[in-house]
């Protein structure tokens, strides 16, 4: 059976895909962080942003309105939270 | 017309990753090529070998700046910073719009664009594709991101021809300062080594494939039993500037550039032909001003390919006769293409610093297609005053410069 992704889950899998492919410290992981002025990502970031978060996640997103509303990384928890509820 | 010298140098090499382990390592009589583990699982390449250069510190290039770089354009970044450091050249002068940046390549980076096809083919599905597959893999990719990693506004060329784009990159730099468009320009190549680079030869049959078990016997230019090129990378830049502010700033002045010419074959697309390399290297001393009785030294694209040293060294004998020195530096660090013109060019600038022609490595026994000109054989002593460096690219093309050492 499946094992059910949890909150916990997503917050670790998204801050690593910030660590490994942006390079941020753990530290400045906090859910407040603004990615673009706190965290320092730009345009071309947000292409690999999802990039990343599809592969991490198996998720598709690359044509999801709702990314363009992201701005923390508690948005970018809370979509993947909202992409992994609706598979179910 | 004003006058242009060479003022800096930077290098990254098989041999290691400054100027300096580079030309101790000809010094020495090393050879940087190596069997290359995992390349026997590419059915038909017949050639494991190359000259392979260390990544290091790559993480000292910001994050924004590395993320649009392959291997290739993090090599060129850090040759360009040696050159500039070497030159007296301080960053904040790159935002003048006086400073160029010229680097060739023969494609963009072989293992991004590799990288590419392997996410994008296999569903034909693009939405795994990092957006920064694009820059790393265009051919403008090392001049793009040397100008953007160092703030450079001037004038930035990419002079993609293969084995003598890095030349090619040195006269369009020196023509740029001739006519005072810029004051100096930052010009050189870069390469990548890849099974695929290397294969792109190997099905042409122009790689050396009998070498495999003793690398370091091969290539082997200008010799009876050479068979074929070995491929390298790495990046060599130099800085070439308007003498009077070279002389101004009371820069280290290497050598003046006399002149150069370029020239298509017109004949094949990859077969040489030493018409035109004649047509070539009389030309570029015509545009030296230079006699063929005045040059001291002629560094030779000699790839170890048996028709092109064949080629090249009936076109020296005719133009230049038999008893100027002449050498290729392929067997210590492999063909490293569009990276070889400018690398070639560091080497050949520190014999004439020192007063000592490197030789041919492995050229043992001169090829008797190959005779008839005066081959460096072991390490001669010999003042350098004027010399002239060949580069010969795929699709016809040939590129020859003139130096001169300033008293």
């Amino acid at each position: 059976m499946k094992q059910e992704i949890t909150e916990n889950d997503i917050i670790a899998m998204t801050n690593q895909v910030f660590e490994e492919s942006f390079e941020i410290e753990t530290e400045k992981l906090q859910p407040k962080m603004n990615i673009f002025e706190d965290l320092g990502l730009d345009s071309l970031d947000i292409v690999d942003l999802i990039v990343a978060l599809q592969q991490k996640f198996g998720v598709k997103i690359r044509n999801d309105e709702r990314a363009r509303d992201i701005r923390t990384l508690e948005d970018v928890y809370r979509f993947i939270l909202s992409l992994k509820n609706e598979e179910h | 017309m004003k006058r242009v010298v060479i003022s800096g140098v930077g290098a990254v090499s098989a041999m290691g990753n400054d100027v300096s382990s580079l030309v101790k390592g000809i010094e020495e009589g090393r050879s940087a090529v190596h069997y290359m583990e995992g390349w026997n699982q590419y059915t038909g390449l017949r050639s494991l070998v190359g000259a392979p250069a260390e990544l290091i510190n790559k993480k000292a290039i910001p994050r924004k700046n590395r993320r649009s770089m392959g291997r290739m354009s993090i090599f060129a970044v850090q040759a360009t910073e040696q050159a500039l450091a070497d030159a007296g050249i301080k960053h904040d002068e790159l935002a003048s719009g006086r400073i160029g940046c010229i680097i060739g390549s023969t494609m963009g980076s072989a293992e991004s664009l590799n990288e590419t096809f392997e996410i994008m083919l296999p569903q034909k599905d693009l939405t795994q594709l990092s957006s920064m597959k694009f820059f790393q893999c265009v051919s403008h990719t090392a001049a793009m991101n040397v100008s953007q990693c160092l703030g450079i506004t001037g004038c930035v060329l990419a002079t993609s021809a293969a084995c003598a784009s890095a030349l090619h990159a040195v006269n369009v730099g020196y023509d740029l300062i001739r006519l005072g468009k810029q004051d100096a320009v930052l010009c050189g190549g870069a390469e990548e080594l890849h099974p695929t680079v290397t294969g792109s030869f190997d099905v042409l049959f122009a790689t050396s494939s009998n070498y495999n078990d003793n690398p370091h016997k091969t290539p082997r230019p200008f010799d009876r039993d050479r068979d074929g090129l070995v491929c390298g990378e790495g990046s060599g830049i130099l800085v070439i500037e308007e003498y009077e502010r070279a002389l101004k700033r009371n820069a280290k002045i290497y050598a003046e550039i006399l002149g150069y010419h370029t020239c298509g074959s017109g004949v094949h697309v990859s077969q040489p032909d030493k018409n035109s390399i004649v047509l070539c290297l009389k030309e570029a001393l015509a545009s030296a001003k230079v006699s063929s009785k005045e040059v001291d030294y002629i560094n030779a694209h000699a790839t170890a390919t048996i028709q092109g040293d064949r080629e090249e060294a009936k076109a020296i004998k005719e133009v230049l006769g038999d008893l100027i020195p002449v050498s290729s530096l392929k067997g210590y660090i492999g063909h490293t293409l569009g990276a070889s013109g400018s690398l070639e060019l560091i080497v050949s600038l520190a014999m004439m610093e020192k007063g000592i022609i490197y030789p041919t490595l492995n050229l043992d026994n001169v090829s008797p297609d190959c005779q008839g000109i005066n081959h460096v054989m072991q390490a001669v002593s010999k003042d350098i005053s004027i010399m002239v460096k060949n580069c010969f690219a795929f699709g016809g093309i040939n590129s020859v410069l003139v130096c001169k050492k300033l008293k």
